[in-house]
């Protein structure tokens, strides 16, 4: 039903100030070119955050399209003409990073909120950022959750549910890494 | 002016009392509101009575844990100490009077229909996806309870019908308590109906789309699109001013508010800029064309039922006078209260259709034979 | 310098924490259900009414042909995917390919000529039988709908036909060819001989695989007055229409709010306001399965008809 792999608003942003007061459709156009030229060339971007929302949206059909089409066709040649400004970007495009998401069945960009700075303008910023690039990560890495109370609780609990139910007689013996394996299985 | 403030210092203390009286049972009801205000309650705040849902527990549970949560969920739920297990109550019989109980329902968007004479009309689809009756209150307790409105009198109790099934462990202790009656998982969901004593319904019953039939007539209601703070041309159609000719800022404004002499001033219930949509409105008298017992859908006449797709619709029996005639002449009454899988004979049809529906199984409507 | 320090740090921190809390609805949807909320709870396990998976539907063995879409067009759903619902639409198909097992649809495009016989009480035969080029062809599903024209005693006809219309008793494409636009809604402003065509007009016949023939005829069209800016149009199947539009109206034709060379390359705007590809593919293998097999009961009817015939033949001769 819905083919976006990323939530999507149901109008576009319209991005009035992007290259001065007045801008119009086709200047948003511009601003988004440089964006996705941007974020393919370096993998993160640092912008306000309609910017980067927008941007997403265009980069994740680009490559979508660059997967489903292949090099030869024309109409996504084209298309990856426009788009990206700087042309060794194009080959990017179609060697390196159709290959990378090929087998995903998410989507290929990350965003994340960044805090709002005061005193300041109250602009909210955001990061945007191609999945698998080579910058470290942007949040930290989650800890191993295992140990913590509610969770040890739970798999000792689980154990027990699996024994009530008799998975298997050995389990009866009371051998507690057979427990824990069963209860992980 | 003391005086004045005394008095409403005490008046303050009094109704301060009434709102925090501890325990219930000393005042037998709390509060009515019988002051009346034009427009609606425009607020997003629900009222003091309505029990908390959702919970924010920051739970760092590893995936397998989640997993044998889900699994226990699922298999309590799967053979449930349901009530309905002593037996339905006893079914009362249909009057005139009657006023059954009606389901929650999701409206799917509008398809067109074509009648056998070949005349094309427009159909509301309606399904009833996954309704059960969570509690029945008599009328005589109902009278007691806050959101009893004194006009109704004690002819009516209630009948909370839930829909779509949610996992107990997203919503809080309170919530997850009013389901503990019926033996349903938490529902997403919760309405209201009246209904008279003789349409009571058992808690845990479920209902689906066979609670109607084909050719009877239903309300729905529910609540429209929302539109927001809309000016004057967009609210109510009005012509605003013109484009040129030396107009300055007042394109889209409503011109005059009022006369002269005595009808000077502006009156109550002028149209002006305000809140548009999101308000609860009825349609009544719609009939059902076409049952799909499948999917649980209903074919309801007409493009009119309020709210965007995917919107809950509260459909019941309608209180129409003039529709509600052939159940009485025809001696033709719906199941009471509701539809029992025994009441019918098995299996059930996939699809039942009125009889002035074009069948698109049939062949084409043709004049030339009727010569 | 501490103070905003400690604000910076609060805000990072009630950030993080709100991915974790359950989202506010909004009170303009305190009313209404997202569409994957009801798709999940279609599917639940908890569910009283579970609707089960329909695996035959899913795994795509089956190699349908290319054309099959662009014959098929009425069977792609509307849009806006907020409008959207898969039951509806499943629903609206089924409707759709049972009048189809009844009736024969065949392929058509526009500017093909073709002969619609509706059922209409008030005409003499009861029937009528109008012929006329297709000009249009549009409409979602059930609503799916196309225009004929024609041009009778010197008068230009147009009629519209719901193609689900159960009165409609026959349509016939007497001679199967596409053309240059979209839309022909042009042949209004253009002389009558380019829209008339004999009531009594033969079928022509097409080599059965071959592909449709394209008509690249170039209409030279009447001095203005026209009932639309035919000039903005950018139309393929007429002749340039310089001589007839005036030096303000080519500046005008130019204006980029009127040209809009933005839209070209907006693939957000192509997406939002079409269907996915791999959508068309899942719905038209679901049609082209469907289709199949209606043919082959067909068949087979048809087969068992003409045994019980050749039978009664036989009995009779006896």
């Amino acid at each position: 039903m819905n083919m976006f792999r990323f939530p999507v608003r149901n109008t576009p942003r319209k991005f009035k100030k992007s290259f001065g007061v007045g801008s119009g459709p086709a200047e948003r156009i511009k601003k988004l070119q440089m964006l996705v030229t941007a974020l393919i060339r370096n993998e993160r971007l640092e912008a306000k955050e309609s910017y980067c929302l927008e941007t997403r949206g265009y980069v994740e059909q680009l490559i979508q399209i660059a997967i489903r089409n292949g090099d030869r066709h024309a109409e996504t040649m084209e298309k990856a003409d426009f788009w990206l400004l700087e042309k060794d970007l194009v080959h990017k495009l179609f060697k390196v990073l159709v290959p990378r998401y090929q087998n995903y069945s998410t989507a290929c960009t990350d965003f994340h909120f960044l805090p709002k700075k005061v005193p300041g303008s109250g602009v909210q910023m955001g990061i945007l950022e191609l999945k698998g690039n080579p910058w470290p990560p942007v949040v930290p890495r989650q800890r191993d959750q295992g140990h913590l109370l509610t969770n040890v609780l739970l798999s000792s609990a689980k154990a027990e549910y699996r024994m009530e139910k008799k998975i298997t007689p050995d389990l009866r013996n009371g051998d507690h890494d057979k427990l824990e394996q069963a209860a992980n299985t | 002016m003391a005086a004045f403030c005394i008095r409403s210092m005490l008046l303050r203390n009094l109704t301060c009392q009434n709102l925090i009286s501890a325990d219930p049972t000393l005042t037998s009801r709390v509060l009515v509101c019988h002051q009346q205000v034009r427009g609606r309650r425009r607020t997003c705040k629900p009222p003091s009575w309505f029990s908390k849902r959702r919970v924010s527990i920051k739970q760092d549970i590893t995936p397998e844990n989640a997993k044998f949560i889900k699994d226990v969920i699922i298999e309590t739920y799967k053979k449930p100490e349901s009530p309905l297990k002593d037996g339905p109550w006893s079914r009362g019989t249909w009057t005139p009077r009657t006023q059954r109980t009606g389901v929650l329902a999701i409206k799917l968007g509008m398809l067109p229909q074509w009648t056998k004479d070949g005349k094309k009309f427009i159909t509301t689809l309606l399904q009833v996806l996954d309704n059960h009756v969570i509690n029945y209150t008599p009328p005589d307790e109902f009278a007691k309870s806050m959101g009893w409105k004194p006009y109704w009198g004690s002819k009516y109790g209630s009948v909370v019908v839930g829909a779509l099934s949610c996992e107990p462990h997203l919503f809080s202790k309170s919530y997850n308590n009013l389901f503990a009656k019926a033996g349903v998982p938490p529902k997403r969901k919760l309405t209201r109906f009246l209904v008279t004593p003789d349409a009571a319904i058992q808690p845990g019953t479920p209902l689906n789309v066979m609670h109607f039939r084909i050719g009877d007539y239903v309300d729905c209601s529910a609540k429209t699109i929302g539109h927001g703070f809309q000016g004057v041309m967009k609210r109510w159609g009005m012509k605003g001013g013109p484009a040129t000719h030396g107009c300055t800022k007042a394109h889209r404004r409503m011109g005059s508010m009022g006369g002269g002499r005595d009808k000077a001033g502006v009156w109550k219930g002028k149209r002006m800029p305000g809140h548009m949509g999101m308000d609860w409105r009825i349609v009544k008298g719609l009939k059902i064309w076409r049952i799909d017992t499948k999917y649980n859908v209903l074919y309801v006449t007409g493009y009119s039922v309020p709210g965007p797709t995917h919107g809950y619709v509260r459909v019941y029996d309608t209180v129409l006078k003039h529709k509600r005639e052939h159940l009485i002449e025809n001696g033709n009454p719906p199941p009471m209260p509701t539809f029992y899988p025994e009441d019918g004979k098995e299996p059930i049809p996939e699809e039942y259709l009125d009889d002035e529906l074009f069948n698109f199984n049939n062949e084409s409507i043709s004049y030339a034979t009727e010569k | 310098m501490a103070a905003p320090c400690r604000k910076i740090i609060n805000q990072f921190v009630k950030r993080s924490l709100k991915c974790f809390e359950p989202r506010v609805i909004p009170c303009r949807w305190s009313n209404t259900v997202r569409n994957h909320t009801v798709e999940k709870h279609r599917h639940s396990p908890l569910s009283s009414t579970r609707e089960l998976v329909n695996q035959q539907d899913s795994p795509s063995d089956v190699m349908v042909p290319r054309e099959f879409r662009f014959v098929h067009p009425d069977f792609l759903p509307y849009p806006v995917w907020n409008r959207r619902d898969r039951v509806r639409e499943k629903l609206e198909r089924e409707d759709m390919l049972k009048r189809r097992a009844v009736i024969d649809i065949p392929e058509f495009y526009v500017g093909s000529i073709m002969a619609v016989t509706l059922a209409d009480k008030n005409a003499p035969g009861k029937q009528n039988r109008f012929v006329g080029i297709c000009i249009d062809r549009a409409g979602h599903g059930l609503y799916h709908y196309f225009v004929l024209r024609n041009a009778i005693d010197g008068q230009g006809v147009e009629i519209k036909y719901d193609m689900y219309n159960p009165l409609l008793l026959k349509i016939e494409v007497l001679k199967l060819e596409k053309r240059l636009d979209p839309q022909l809604y042009y042949l209004r402003d253009a002389p009558l001989e380019y829209s008339t065509f004999r009531l009594d007009m033969e079928p022509v016949s097409v080599l059965k695989g071959a592909q449709v023939p394209l008509n690249a005829i170039k209409v030279k069209m009447n001095p203005r007055p026209w009932c639309r800016r035919w000039e903005r149009h950018n139309l393929k199947g007429v002749l340039p229409l310089d001589d007839y539009i005036t030096e303000k109206m080519k500046k005008q034709k130019q204006h980029p709010q009127i040209e809009k060379p933005w839209e070209k390359h907006d693939l957000m705007l192509k997406a939002r306001t079409s269907i996915d590809d791999r959508e068309v593919d899942q719905i038209m293998t679901e049609v082209y399965k469907r289709k199949e097999k209606i043919q082959k009961e067909k068949f087979q009817k048809r087969g068992q008809e003409g045994k019980r015939e050749v039978k009664k033949a036989q009995e009779v001769k006896k």
